[in-house]
């Protein structure tokens, strides 16, 4: 960077090269998790597990979009997700559509939900936080109030015996391998350098000619999009909903620590801390069934006090040079 | 009939109100000084519930006279937490949002540990006063003959009233009349500009946030008088309103909150004898969205946060 302006021919094949260099161990990493994830059906794996990872880093890259890419730290991120579950349950259970047609349609509403909620992103700082969690507040109990017969209640749907699971698993894979695409896309394309700039220095990014509530709105869109395909395929996946778990804070929270111990704003921070923690989420906390919401607090604490950047940005930090490999 | 249910809605939302005050209270001297929203209030709240239930049943100590007990061993534990958190928060990239994670992650450790030394169950608060309710007023047949109509307000609620009252005209009285009180205002206003006139903003700050735990867990002993149960759970939605009445009186406005604390108390009971339940409970984050977008600085803020 600091070379501007005094570039050899050389220095551009260079940074021909790392640029590919960077991206080759991106596909290879998504490569690798994509393929392991489909495979597990066909040899009797551990369904349940694979499928909540693929949903958790479907989410983390989802949330990187809105908080890594513009600093916007949604709390109620979980309204996505949830409207997306409710949305599949309803379509399926109560007007007898198609799954197929149920999770894309899932999608759609986020981006609806995603829309009414734009106004918000006027707010700065802790009043987007603290507004953000009261809206997600708010979808909860409306989701309560509203008739039995539609969203069933404090009792929530069961879609029972009506879905398959294998198709929601492999609905799950799709989506997520979409998210990753996006994110990919997102690196290198302009869009993602424009909310870049935004992020670093918005008054900059607008005396650019970047036209900042919009690509801003573009973030939050995706965001909410990948997140209300998750719940979608959740709801197909398990069958079952109701509004206390389908809008927990905690899945909010669950998503942040697991973007943000990879590493916010980068492309392969949020995959990488996701798979690593709920590996250890399985492994380990699973031993603590009592002290499993607590260490999941301190594991917050720690990184916020000692590692806001995550293990990928702290790397990038620490070792500048390691930039050409990481996206 | 229905002036009967208005007038005890009235009671309960001045009852209500005033914890809702010092929640809010609470919540914006730790806002205030220290920039730091603090998801973890409600946790602090319960912890001070609990605390006095545990001097109860072990000692059989009256929530009253555990009151300076909780009060001390909250301070301390304030004190502490600053100088453990917050010192190094600050050097994070965006300390206001970083603190509300932070903070968040704090509760979810306080939740879990409650329920690991409580269990889930919620808890009973086996205490009472003599006579167990005070009616405040009786309207003569008010049902038709013979049939008066009362309302009615238990003893323990009224006791909590008293006490919130008194720490309210204590803590306004701090805040404006003496030197640490002073300071701490001024630390609101302007943090760098009396590090200039030789306060040690850090002990300062120690102290807004070992008053601010000192308070909550005050609350947590006075909540316990008028919902005489304790849930470990019940944390997460006493920050909430604390958030609605932070961001209601202005952020960062210890009494701008005690202001609103008592209005969005009235608004809710009254709304509760109207409404259905979950639908007087969104109310308040209807009110709090509309507020955020027509008025940011707060009801009563002169002052925004940036």
């Amino acid at each position: 960077m600091a070379k501007l302006g005094t570039k050899k021919p050389d220095d551009f094949s260079k940074e021909i090269s790392a640029q590919r260099l960077k991206s080759s161990l991106w596909y290879a990493i998504i490569t690798v998790l994509i393929l392991s994830c489909f495979l597990v059906p066909l040899q009797d794996g551990n369904l349940s597990f694979m499928f909540s990872l693929m949903m958790w880093v479907t989410l983390a890259t989802g949330i990187n979009f809105i908080a890594g890419f513009t600093g916007y730290m949604p709390f109620g991120y979980v309204a996505f997700y949830g409207i997306g579950t409710y949305v599949t349950a309803i379509l399926v259970k109560v007007l007898g559509v198609s799954e197929y047609l149920a999770v894309p349609a899932a999608g759609l509403s986020g981006i609806l939900l995603a829309l009414l909620f734009a106004p918000t992103l006027r707010l700065n700082g802790i009043f987007f936080a603290i507004v953000s969690l009261s809206l997600a507040v708010v979808c909860q109990r409306l989701m309560s109030l509203l008739p039995e017969e539609i969203t069933g209640g404090s009792h929530g749907l069961n879609l029972g015996v009506a879905t398959d699971r294998t198709h929601g698993y492999y609905a799950m894979l799709i989506i997520m391998f979409v998210a990753l695409v996006s994110a990919s896309w997102l690196g290198r394309s302009r869009l993602g350098k424009a909310l870049k700039a935004i992020r670093d220095d918005p008054d900059a990014a607008d005396a650019m000619g970047i036209h900042v509530s919009r690509v801003r709105l573009y973030a939050w869109i995706m965001s909410a999009f990948f997140a209300a395909l998750a719940g979608g395929a959740q709801a197909w996946f398990t069958g079952a909903l109701d509004p206390i778990t389908a809008f927990d804070v905690l899945i909010t929270a669950k998503t942040v620590i697991y973007a943000m111990a990879g590493g916010l704003g980068t492309i392969i921070g949020p995959v990488v801390g996701t798979v690593t923690l709920v590996w250890i989420d399985e492994i380990v906390w699973q031993q603590f069934p009592v002290l499993n919401n607590f260490l999941l607090g301190l594991i917050i604490t720690l990184l916020i006090l000692f590692m806001p950047r995550g293990v990928v940005g702290s790397l990038m930090q620490r070792f500048p040079h390691l930039r050409k490999y990481i996206m | 009939m229905n002036t009967i249910l208005l007038l005890n809605g009235l009671v309960g939302g001045v009852i209500f109100g005033a914890i809702y005050a010092l929640i809010g209270c609470s919540l914006n001297v730790l806002c205030g000084v220290l920039r730091v929203v603090n998801f973890a209030h409600g946790e602090f709240i319960i912890a001070g519930s609990f605390l006095s239930y545990v001097l109860l049943t072990l000692f059989g100590l009256h929530p009253i006279l555990s009151l300076p007990i909780v009060t001390i061993a909250f301070f301390l534990i304030g004190f502490g937490l600053y100088y453990l958190l917050i010192p190094r928060l600050a050097k994070s990239d965006e300390p206001e949002t970083s603190s509300f994670l932070l903070m968040f992650g704090v509760s979810l450790m306080m939740i879990a540990a409650m329920m690991w030394i409580f269990e889930a169950d919620i808890r009973a608060v086996e205490f009472s006063f003599d006579p167990i309710n005070v009616s405040l007023l009786v309207i003569q047949d008010a049902y038709g003959e013979g049939r008066d109509g009362r309302v009615i307000v238990p003893t323990a609620r009224l006791v909590a009233l008293g006490i919130n009252a008194l720490l309210i005209i204590v803590l306004t009285y701090f805040l404006y009349r003496t030197l640490t009180g002073k300071a701490i205002r001024a630390a609101i206003m302007n943090r760098e500009a009396i590090q200039i006139v030789g306060i040690n903003i850090h002990s300062l700050s120690a102290s807004a946030f070992g008053l601010a735990a000192a308070l909550a867990g005050i609350t947590g002993v006075v909540l316990a008088f008028v919902v005489p149960s304790i849930d470990p759970n019940g944390g997460q939605d006493i920050s909430l309103i604390g958030f609605i009445i932070i961001v209601l009186g202005g952020l960062g406005h210890p009494v701008g909150a005690l202001i609103a604390g008592i209005l969005f108390g009235l608004v809710e009971q009254i709304a509760t004898v109207f409404l259905p339940q979950a639908a007087a409970q969104m109310l308040g984050f209807i009110i709090l969205i509309i507020v955020i977008f027509v008025r940011p600085q707060g009801l009563m803020g002169r002052m925004t946060l940036r």
